[in-house]
């Protein structure tokens, strides 16, 4: 086999005749593939960190599931907090996939093609993550499946007329869609691990890679596949946070109810989303070494896409703030009031986050290809949109109509265990798919590859790619 | 029968391609296995009109209506009246009949594209892990004798055969291999051994 | 509007200017609606039970300072912002017009208590008790809530079940002042006056139409079931 490979290597780089040449097949299958080597013990170590803070979580969790809603923050008027904050956050991280990978697949945008998968995969376990937290702010969960719609001895169907219905229904939509999105695009990927490894992981990607062989037929309903579910997940990722958006913007308090809310959530989550793709970008060029595969082109790109969303955001922001200003209806302007007020420090860093800093720092090309910039960008916009979820749902609810009945919140050590516990878990979901799934689309790096060529224009060699159309 | 050539680079491939072709057998015997998609046309010519997006637009219109029973149907089984709003209220429905058929769209895309593959596959056919690496495969299925058939678009692909197929099935399988020999086969890979 | 199925349509008139605030009312309603009992603690952390509050607000600057009073429960609105919410119809519209919730359906999302404008939706925190020899006086006509669950101002809801009962018994509707919650019936000022607004001649629908009258957060367009009277001539402020 070796011997094979060798042979194999000194013919593939048949039509480069420049520098770098084209990387090989073998060697980027190495590459790509060194994910899924044997755990070393800092593998284990952190497994075993982000473990115990899950475990922390799920302690917090039945604590509160023994003990009662009190052991939480909220109180009355303020019935919602760090859970739903969390929920919303978590659907807007899920967003990456849909943006990074679906778009960009329309768009035959080339560069996505190392990114793809680890967006599509954030996808999945975000909303995983979000889902959970509904269940987790019930104040019964053991009847959360009081929801579920199946014919039942209590002779009663939820209410569909309800948005946490609306909400429920899009959530399992997107996740068993991005799941098959995700699988779809590993397809060919575990044809590869499969033909790569021995033993039960042999025996567990064959019996997930279904036979694939990848023939000219099957490669050819593959794409139209592909370019299909793309199609169809954009649609219903937008769904998805206009429904969140629509669990505040349906109701009559003052600063949700507002109709821009749905484009919005949408705009923010897109943001969000992007922003938490390039943080995992980052590390995982680090972890795995792919200095080669995630080049600044990668970032730079990825910092246009930041820049345009943070754009459209601050956009989305100064419409919404300037018409509540204008109208100057009593009880919103005291909401904003309130808002503005008490949580002023939180304000700042949520426009430095979201606008500011990326609006500023992403026009500048340097900056975009500097990893260490992207990195402190890339996490401020993640730490301005929890706060800016944080600013939507509690200050409307601290301040409502009654002048009488005005709260205020703070979370307490059980939400925020929760909340650190859905970060550790996300994290826990990646570690364990990045170790046992290649983690990057090696078919997309290395039909990238193959079709790389380099060609005569004038006097220069321009690089060229063979194109499906 | 099947049988595959296992070939270290797509010009190779592409040679032997060409060489059987112009032996005698048809474009539709011939099947490329790569770990790379091609273009069409760039090994072998797949003119298959795939049918697989019909189970998605089926799947969407089923979950449509699965939507619609769901929200409109069990309201209207089990009338409650909420706030001022209609017992079948329109944006709810049309909320939940289109995620419900988006949903069922995915799932029926996803089935129909299995299915038009053939996949999980059943029986067991020629591969080669070194086809993982970056080699190509040429699969060759070779009919045991037989009259020609035309590749005409009424004609099912598995169903024409080459101008070859007159010999018996081991001469065909000979002189494959010497085309694929001279094309510059690494090795072959019959039926036998998977 | 709403679907008249029933020639039941219960409201509430509150007198303002009979309102001394002096809290009988949100005693008398603790007592007969089994509603937890909540130390200092729960009250302070904004966790108290009371389906009705009595609001209460300064008017004036020192020395001219007059206090005014508004109690407040659920409102019965007939386009409640709560019920539609109620993934499980826990929050449902009676056809008597009442804003009713079934506390076994209750999951807890809290979402009705968000979305009422009036905030007199109260959740359940804790797990209330009633000491010895407390639970001796806990109603046996309707259900004391655990926790993780929503409840409110049902316009003593048993009490008009039973009077609906003894009066289809007689073959008869419910007569004018027949029934009487908790809070009305225990007003030493008699501000509260509660019936069937259905009834142009019941006393509470005559009081209705009175030129004092109006309702809270009318401009939400929530359709409240209970009217509140104010400025009859004593108005000072």
């Amino acid at each position: 086999m070796s011997e094979f490979q060798e042979s194999h290597n000194s013919n593939v780089s048949h039509n480069s005749h420049s520098t770098p040449p084209a990387k090989n097949a073998a060697h980027i299958n190495d590459d790509l593939l060194s994910s899924l080597r044997p755990p070393t013990l800092r593998w284990y170590l952190l497994a075993f960190f982000l473990g115990a803070v899950v475990a922390w979580g799920l302690a917090a969790f039945t604590y509160q599931m023994m003990n009662g809603m009190y052991v939480t923050g909220k109180n009355r008027p303020v019935m919602w907090g760090f859970y739903i904050t969390g929920f919303v956050f978590w659907v807007g991280l899920s967003h990456s996939g849909t943006m990074v990978s679906s778009i960009l697949r329309l768009s035959q945008a080339n560069w996505r093609r190392p990114i793809l998968r680890a967006a599509e995969a954030m996808t999945v376990f975000c909303i995983t993550v979000a889902g959970m937290f509904p269940l987790i702010h019930l104040g019964r969960n053991w009847t959360f499946f009081y929801m579920i719609p199946y014919p039942n001895q209590r002779g009663l169907w939820p209410n569909f007329r309800s948005a946490l219905l609306w909400d429920m229904t899009a959530i399992t939509a997107y996740i068993i869609g991005s799941s098959l999105f995700l699988y779809l695009g590993l397809l060919p990927d575990l044809a590869v691990a499969r033909d790569r490894t021995s033993g039960w992981r042999h025996t567990m990607y064959g019996i997930l890679a279904m036979g694939w062989r990848g023939t000219s037929h099957e490669w050819s309903v593959y794409h139209k596949a592909s370019t299909l579910m793309a199609a169809m997940i954009i649609p219903v990722a937008v769904s998805v946070h206009s429904i969140v958006a629509w669990d505040f913007a349906v109701t009559v308090v003052p600063g949700w109810h507002s109709t821009i809310f749905p484009p919005y959530f949408v705009i923010g989550a897109i943001l969000s989303g992007v922003a938490a793709v390039i943080t995992l970008m980052i590390t995982i060029r680090k972890a795995f070494h792919l200095e080669e595969y995630l080049t600044p082109l990668h970032f730079d790109n990825m910092g246009k896409l930041l820049l345009v969303i943070s754009l459209l955001w601050s956009y989305a922001y100064f419409v919404e703030v300037q018409t509540i200003w204008y109208a100057h209806e009593p009880i919103e302007w005291e909401v904003f009031g309130f808002m503005s007020g008490k949580y002023t420090p939180q304000l700042l860093v949520m426009l430095l986050g979201n606008s500011l800093l990326p609006i500023t720092c992403m026009c500048i090309k340097r900056l975009r290809r500097s990893i260490g910039v992207m990195l402190v960008v890339s996490l401020l916009v993640n730490v301005g949109m929890f706060i800016e979820r944080f600013l939507i749902i509690v200050p409307s609810l601290s301040h409502k109509n009654m002048p009488f009945a005005w709260g205020s919140y703070s979370p307490s050590w059980v939400e925020i265990s929760i909340n650190i516990a859905a970060l550790a878990g996300f994290a826990l979901l990646f570690t364990l798919f990045a170790k046992f799934f290649p983690i990057m689309a090696i078919s997309d790096v290395r039909e990238l590859e193959a079709r790389k060529a380099e060609v005569l224009l004038g006097r220069a060699r321009v690089p060229s790619i063979a194109g499906e159309e | 029968m099947e049988m595959l050539g296992i070939f270290s680079n797509i010009e190779s491939a592409a040679g032997a391609v060409d060489g059987l072709i112009r032996a005698g057998f048809t474009e539709a015997q011939i099947d490329s296995l790569t770990s790379v998609p091609y273009p069409d046309g760039v090994l072998v010519r797949s003119e298959r009109r795939s049918w697989f997006r019909w189970l998605a637009l089926g799947g969407g219109l089923c979950g449509a209506a699965a939507g619609f029973g769901l929200a409109a149907g069990t309201a209207w089984l089990y009338p409650v009246q909420t706030g001022d709003k209609p017992i079948i209220a329109l944006y709810p429905t049309a909320i939940i009949c289109f995620e419900v058929a988006m949903l069922c769209a995915i799932i029926g895309a996803m089935a129909g594209m299995f299915l038009e593959m053939g996949l999980p596959a059943l029986k067991k056919r020629p591969y080669d892990p070194a086809i993982a690496e970056g080699c190509i495969g040429i699969c060759l299925s070779i009919h045991p004798g037989g009259e020609a058939v035309e590749c005409d678009p009424g004609v099912r692909p598995e169903e024409c055969i080459g101008g070859i197929s007159s010999i018996s099935a081991a001469e065909q399988r000979e002189r494959a291999e010497e085309i694929m020999r001279a094309a510059g086969v690494l090795r072959i890979i019959g039926e036998e051994q998977p | 509007m709403e679907k008249m199925t029933s020639p039941y349509k219960w409201g509430m008139v509150i007198d303002l200017d009979r309102c001394t605030g002096c809290g009988a009312c949100v005693v008398a309603c603790q007592a007969e609606n089994n509603v937890g009992l909540c130390d200092k603690k729960e009250i302070s952390e904004g966790r108290n039970m009371h389906w009705l509050r009595i609001e209460r607000y300064w008017v004036g600057e020192y020395p001219d300072v007059r206090v005014r009073f508004l109690p407040v429960m659920c409102q019965h609105c007939h386009d409640a912002p709560c019920e539609p919410v109620c993934p499980v119809y826990a929050s449902y519209h009676n056809p008597d017009g009442l804003n009713g919730q079934v506390y076994n359906r209750c999951v807890g999302t809290r979402y009705c208590g968000n979305n009422c404008p009036y905030a007199v939706r109260v959740f359940n925190f804790y797990q209330h008790e009633w000491p010895k020899p407390l639970d001796n006086q806990l109603s046996p006509d309707i259900t004391v809530r655990s926790r993780g669950v929503m409840e409110k101002c049902s316009f003593c809801i048993q009490r008009i079940r039973r009077a609906k009962e003894e009066a289809k018994g007689e073959g008869r509707q419910v007569r004018d002042g027949e029934v009487q919650p908790a809070c009305a019936q225990t007003c030493p000022a008699e501000a509260m006056v509660f019936g069937n607004l259905a009834d142009p001649r019941s006393r509470v629908a005559r009081l209705s139409r009175s030129p004092r009258r109006f309702q809270l957060l009318e401009h939400l367009g929530t359709h409240p079931s209970v009217f509140y009277l104010k400025g009859g001539g004593r108005e000072h402020v």
